[in-house]
């Protein structure tokens, strides 16, 4: 039994500081990912990061409740040094609406593979007689990082299926793991390894993946053609068949949106009782803006009855 | 990351066509239908599971923007709203799969930013008020219904997957009602306008003009008083509600 009680490597004050540590980590990592959910375009990455942001919110809940048994107040978060705090606005840095990518590799690639590393290795040195209650919490976190990781990856892969993806989040990982090594690791002690998941096997994904893409066969054909008919009109400004497809006040909107537009590809259509509102992206105009155009049924086809910008109409 | 964001940053993927409830509402109108998809048709069906799901949606949103937006508010509110956001995730699978089980699908319908407007809300204290319990009060009326409607067409998929959502969204009033107090204990004006934020869209968020009190089969959309009563409404906030949408224009 003596021997049981040796080889703990910290102390009650040390394992507090860490814990608290811990704590500064997890809980900046929930308010991050909790933040970026309406900042991401993406319904599976969405829901990825809100599925996660609860059970990250219980961990530095259980580090948070677990401080005042080791002689420290509860519920404290304190970084381990500054560059642990820089590391940590790094990670949270990208929030446009094009860095899905960015967003799931910082937390997913770097932050909770290292948070695994770290947690892996103080729960192999915990001494098992005296430091249960951490043990535990560990535990729970390990078993909650690796599902989580497995469950990002599928969503990840997803986002990042060309060259030109992967090699922005690579070097995006390249400056958050530089970030990393500077702080010492999030303990500060040095440390600033990952646990290796790259590409996690064994594990089914818990996210049932949607590729989050209109389905052109859900559109009438007839309306199709009508919409592509316009496209054509009102680049090459032919006013009679505008007249004919486009109420008044609708065309100089679409003559100016699809000057110098290469081509316009239906991304949407929703349904109001029998009208269709349906979405353009606008393709060879800086930032891909979109229009909408809401189309009425006619006795021998659809009219366009209004057509606006998506947000700020682009400078013409 | 700013605090808060504009509510015009909600990011969508290209699927989603985004309008005003107003403008839609006046399109239905225009053709004869109700400005609120009344339940009678399957499409009607569809598209009312269509708004809910996009609700969800932004109330997973709301519920992030505020555990990011307010670091400074005690640890338990926060714990509070990362659980709502994980609740409102879920929902938002639940309706997935209830868009499918109704043969729709994502974007079939336009989204409205009404719970996201109200989400953005400067004060924390106006959000609970606001969100859990006058839009997830709002909730409890409308499942309720869909529950009595899904029951009512023997359709036991619906019927069970709503009353667990009904049941989280009892729990986030009584989170509203709880924080709604603790958020301003001490201090009666902000008090007092986190609850005139809550009135407001109490009256303005009438569905259309068919949300009222009395039975089910009766009126559009019953004001669930005992959904309501177990999420921690008093029965006076329960009659003010039933008054107020007696006078509320349709939306």
């Amino acid at each position: 039994m003596t021997s049981e009680l040796r080889g703990a490597p910290y102390s009650v004050e040390v394992s507090a500081r860490r814990i608290r540590h811990y704590r500064y980590v997890e809980e900046r990592m929930t308010r991050t990912m909790a933040g970026w959910i309406a900042l991401t375009p993406e319904l599976p990455a969405k829901l990825v990061l809100g599925r996660h942001v609860w059970d990250c919110a219980q961990h530095a809940d259980a580090w948070g409740k677990r401080l005042p048994e080791l002689r420290s107040p509860a519920q404290r978060s304190e970084p381990a040094n500054d560059g642990v705090v820089r590391f940590m606005a790094l990670v949270e840095a990208p929030d446009g609406p094009d860095q899905t990518a960015e967003r799931l590799v910082s937390v997913y690639r770097v932050l909770k593979p290292h948070v695994l590393a770290v947690y892996e290795r103080h729960l192999a040195s915990a001494n098992r007689v005296y430091e249960p209650p951490t043990i535990r919490i560990l535990e729970r976190c390990i078993a909650d990082e690796r599902r989580h990781v497995v469950a990002a990856t599928d969503v990840l892969d997803r986002l990042i299926a060309t060259d030109t993806a992967r090699a922005r989040v690579d070097n995006r990982e390249r400056d958050l793991m530089h970030a990393l090594e500077e702080a010492g690791g999030i303990a500060g002690d040095g440390d600033a390894r990952r646990l290796s998941m790259e590409h996690p096997t064994g594990a089914a994904s818990e996210m049932k993946i949607d590729d989050g893409r209109f389905e052109p066969s859900r559109l009438d054909e007839r309306l199709r053609e009508t919409i592509e008919a316009v496209g054509r009109a009102a680049a090459a400004g032919d006013a009679s068949v505008l007249e004919e497809f486009v109420v008044a006040d609708a065309r100089e909107t679409l003559v100016a949106a699809y000057a110098g537009a290469n081509a316009a590809a239906i991304v949407a259509c929703a349904r109001i009782g029998e009208y269709r509102i349906v979405k353009l992206r606008l393709t060879g105009r800086s930032g891909g803006p979109m229009l909408q155009l809401q189309c009425r049924p006619v006795p021998d086809g659809w009219r366009v009855a209004d057509a606006r910008w998506v947000g700020e109409a682009p400078a013409l | 990351m700013d605090r808060p964001i504009a509510y015009d940053k909600l990011a969508r993927e290209d699927r989603f066509v985004r309008m005003r409830a107003r403008e839609v509402a006046e399109l239905r109108v225009e053709q004869g239908l109700p400005a609120f998809p009344d339940l009678t048709t399957t499409e009607s069906l569809r598209e009312r599971v269509h708004g809910i799901l996009v609700g969800e949606l932004q109330a997973m949103e709301g519920a992030g923007r505020t555990v990011y937006d307010f670091p400074d508010t005690p640890w338990e509110f926060t714990m509070d709203m990362a659980r709502q956001v994980w609740d409102e995730s879920r929902h938002v699978e639940i309706y997935l799969g209830l868009l499918e089980h109704l043969d729709g699908t994502v974007g079939d319908f336009p989204e409205t930013t009404i719970l996201w407007r109200c989400a953005c809300a400067e004060d924390a204290a106006a959000r609970v008020a606001g969100v859990n319990r006058g839009l997830e009060g709002l909730a409890c009326d409308v499942f309720t219904q869909l529950i009595h409607v899904a029951a009512t067409l023997g359709d036991p998929v619906i019927e069970r997957a709503v009353d667990f959502v009904l049941a989280d969204e009892i729990t986030h009033v009584r989170m509203g009602s709880r924080w709604l107090n603790e958020l301003t204990r001490g201090d009666p004006e902000r008090r007092q306008r986190a609850i005139d934020f809550q009135q407001s869209i109490d009256e303005r968020f009438n569905l259309g003009g068919v949300r009222h009190g009395g039975g089910r089969e009766e009126v559009g959309i019953s004001i669930a008083r005992d959904a309501r009563r177990l999420a921690g409404f008093t029965d006076e906030e329960i009659d003010r509600l039933v008054q107020s949408t007696q006078r509320s224009p349709v939306y």
